[in-house]
């Protein structure tokens, strides 16, 4: 958790129109979204903008549409200029840079994964892999052979030779993420990478990228509107509302502690049991009750314990950590756990109340 | 004379207006209006649309209307040497490179023509049906004594379409990149496709002796040049914006994102470009024979000047098989090069 901060966004502001440098006091003194536009006609994209990407992470920027995410995202490599602020790369000031210095970054340094591919139609998978190379005026063997072996990692071997419109939309995307990786960036840019795919296809391309991840350690930034994926791979989530930053955390904390109404929403369509721990659910019982019942380790998730008890409503587990029993789980409580919570006060207590809750703490 | 003869009056003008001269030519139109008037002795009352002409009537000062074209003409005459100067020298390489064509023409054999044709034919369409289709038109054509003016004119159509793609291409890439330059150039093209091809001549004539090639080149190549460029700039333009992106996140320069990127998936809209540059270039070819032009437009104007209507059929019939010929080739070879670059719309 406490990696080296490789990428920062810092008091970032973006505003479209006529005269944005104008316009960034008036937001900075508190000026409203619809007030800019009325008064103005001017669109705030990005308000005070402030996150940091640690190296090795998986920074989920999330957000529906509208909320500025892949505006924000441009701004990480510089396709899109911030109004004010500044985007630190290794602590230099991409904003500073002169474009040829940029070129060099974004050939070097980012790589990027786009929602819709943009791969090149008129090149084969190949060459669409070996463009950042071939950009950087690297030898063409090396290029072709290092483009090869990404193809092969990525489970792409035999379609060197095909065309991207011969193959499936998950393929794509393979090809568009060995593209990115072949470029050897630390940092790797994901704009609704795997929002153009299928359930199942999604499914595999984040098992794909973890395991990516667990060999490679990249600093990624990734955007999505889908907090399911945001959770299964975020380290750290950033929400985005009208160009605002409304919380920032790591999943659980998001989950269980909503900032506000529009977090609370999105947290409420979630599949609790995939991140909620059965401690969380964990109630007092007696030691002789505990040990009739079969156990759960404090730290599985709810679905694990569904699937432990096949579904029956009417089963309860003893909940152990570190080899103590930490109290008993009905599955009757993991089901009424599954409900969106109350706006403000979550039914699911959070896991620091449900350890005090299993006071009669007794040795198994 | 007219009713305007009051208002010249009333706004105290009669002194500016009798200084003028009556000088120049006298009209038919005026003679016919003094005759009129003689006769029916009124027209005092009368108030024609205030042109030149009815106003120089009340009032000599103004000028007429031919003093206007006359004047032009004079204005054309006096920067006319001035023109030839720089122009002379800037369009000899086209005269050089149409008698060069001609000459081809004329010294290599017909029937290394005829081979030398078909294998380009084939090259750009891979298809033996078409090559069979230009096989046989060629034959027809010789068949009828045409061949040898055919390949005249295909010498001067290739030449013309030749220049106008090295010279277009730039052109509608600038125009892709640079808005202000566009709404500057559209005006220019818009012109240039809408003017009747007769007058590209005229001036023409003025600058340049008949009997030099650049005169019907450079009017073939004014009149053709401009569904290249048109056709270049909205390929360029229809280029995918993600794709761009990408391009531009993976760092290419301006130079790298135009010759591997926009260049290659704007073809098939650059290809039918040229296959209507190519169409321009021969009906335009026809015209250019007024202006000395070989090959079939020849044979036309002969059927036109002494009225030998089969001479004059014959070349336009030949003339529509050379057409077909290269449109299917073009189309062939765009097919071709369009099924390299799709992918985008599965």
């Amino acid at each position: 958790m406490n990696q080296a901060i490789k990428m920062a966004v810092r008091g970032c502001y973006k505003i479209f129109g006529s005269a944005p440098e104008q316009m960034v006091e008036r937001v900075r003194a508190g000026m409203s979204k619809t007030e800019l536009l009325q008064q103005h006609a001017h669109v705030c994209g990005l308000r005070d903008i402030n996150v940091d990407m640690r190296a090795g992470q998986i920074t989920v920027i999330m957000g529906l549409s509208g909320s500025g995410k892949s505006t924000l995202i441009r701004h990480l490599n510089g396709l899109i200029a911030p109004t004010a602020g500044e985007i630190l790369l290794d602590g230099v000031d991409l904003t500073a840079l002169s474009a040829n210095e940029l070129r060099e970054v974004r050939r070097s340094s980012i790589s990027m994964v786009f929602q819709n591919f943009a791969l090149m139609p008129h090149q084969t998978v190949l060459q669409n892999v070996g463009l950042a190379k071939r950009v950087r005026g690297e030898p063409a063997a090396q290029v072709e052979a290092d483009a090869r072996r990404w193809l092969a990692r990525l489970g792409l071997a035999g379609f060197e030779d095909r065309y991207p419109h011969q193959l499936s939309g998950g393929m794509q995307q393979r090809v568009g993420i060995a593209r990115a990786l072949s470029s050897d960036a630390d940092v790797l840019l994901m704009d609704e990478a795997f929002s153009a795919l299928d359930p199942l296809t999604r499914k595999d391309m984040q098992d794909l990228l973890l395991e990516l991840q667990r060999e490679l350690f990249k600093t990624i930034v990734f955007i999505t509107h889908d907090l399911d994926e945001a959770l299964r791979i975020a380290d750290h989530i950033v929400m985005l509302k009208d160009g605002e930053v409304v919380q920032q955390g790591d999943p659980q904390s998001i989950v269980l502690h909503p900032a506000n109404e529009y977090v609370e929403r999105f947290v409420n369509d979630i599949n609790r049991a995939r991140l909620l721990r059965v401690e969380s659910l964990a109630q007092p019982a007696s030691v002789e009750e505990l040990r009739r019942l079969e156990r759960i380790d404090a730290t599985q998730t709810l679905e694990h314990a569904l699937t432990q008890a096949g579904g029956d409503p009417d089963r309860a587990f003893a909940v152990m950590r570190e080899g103590h029993f930490a109290g008993m789980l009905h599955l009757r409580d993991v089901i009424r756990a599954m409900l969106p919570g109350q706006p403000g006060k979550p039914q699911v207590q959070p896991p620091a109340a449900a350890v005090r809750a299993g006071l009669n703490i007794h040795q198994a | 004379m007219s009713g305007y003869n009051a208002v010249f009056e009333s706004l105290g003008l009669q002194g500016w207006c009798s200084a003028g001269t009556q000088g120049g030519p006298v009209t038919l139109a005026q003679l016919l209006a003094k005759a009129k008037a003689n006769q029916a002795g009124a027209g005092e009352g009368s108030l024609p649309f205030p042109s030149l002409d009815a106003l120089n009537s009340a009032c000599p000062a103004i000028p007429r209307t031919r003093d206007m074209t006359s004047a032009i003409e004079h204005g054309f005459l006096t920067v006319r040497d001035g023109l030839k100067v720089v122009l002379d020298p800037l369009t000899q390489p086209l005269s050089w490179l149409l008698e060069l064509s001609l000459k081809v023409v004329d010294l290599v054999p017909w029937w290394l023509m005829i081979l030398a044709l078909l294998a380009l034919t084939w090259w750009l369409s891979r298809s033996l049906r078409i090559t069979a289709l230009a096989g046989s038109i060629l034959l027809a054509l010789g068949l009828v004594d045409h061949l040898h003016y055919a390949l005249q004119t295909m010498a001067i159509v290739f030449t013309c379409t030749l220049i106008c793609i090295l010279a277009g291409l730039p052109i509608g890439i600038l125009m892709s990149r640079s808005e202000r330059f566009k709404s500057a150039a559209l005006p220019v093209l818009d012109m240039l496709q809408t003017l009747p091809s007769f007058v590209y001549l005229i001036p023409l004539i003025f600058l340049f002796s008949v009997t030099e090639p650049k005169l019907y080149g450079i009017a073939i190549i004014l009149y053709a040049i401009v569904p290249v460029v048109r056709l270049t700039d909205l390929g360029i333009r229809q280029v995918d914006g993600s794709v761009g992106e990408a391009a531009e996140s993976f760092g290419m320069s301006g130079w790298q994102r135009l010759t591997s990127v926009e260049l290659p998936l704007a073809l098939p809209s650059i290809m039918a470009g040229v296959n209507q540059t190519i169409m321009m270039a021969l009906s335009m070819v026809v015209i250019a024979s007024l202006v000395s032009a070989p090959g079939l437009g020849v044979l036309v104007l002969r059927g036109i000047n002494n009225l030998e209507l089969g001479v004059g059929l014959v070349a336009g019939l030949a003339i529509v098989l050379l057409a077909i010929a290269f449109d299917r080739v073009t189309k062939a070879s765009m097919a071709r090069l369009s099924a390299q670059s799709k992918g985008y719309n599965p």
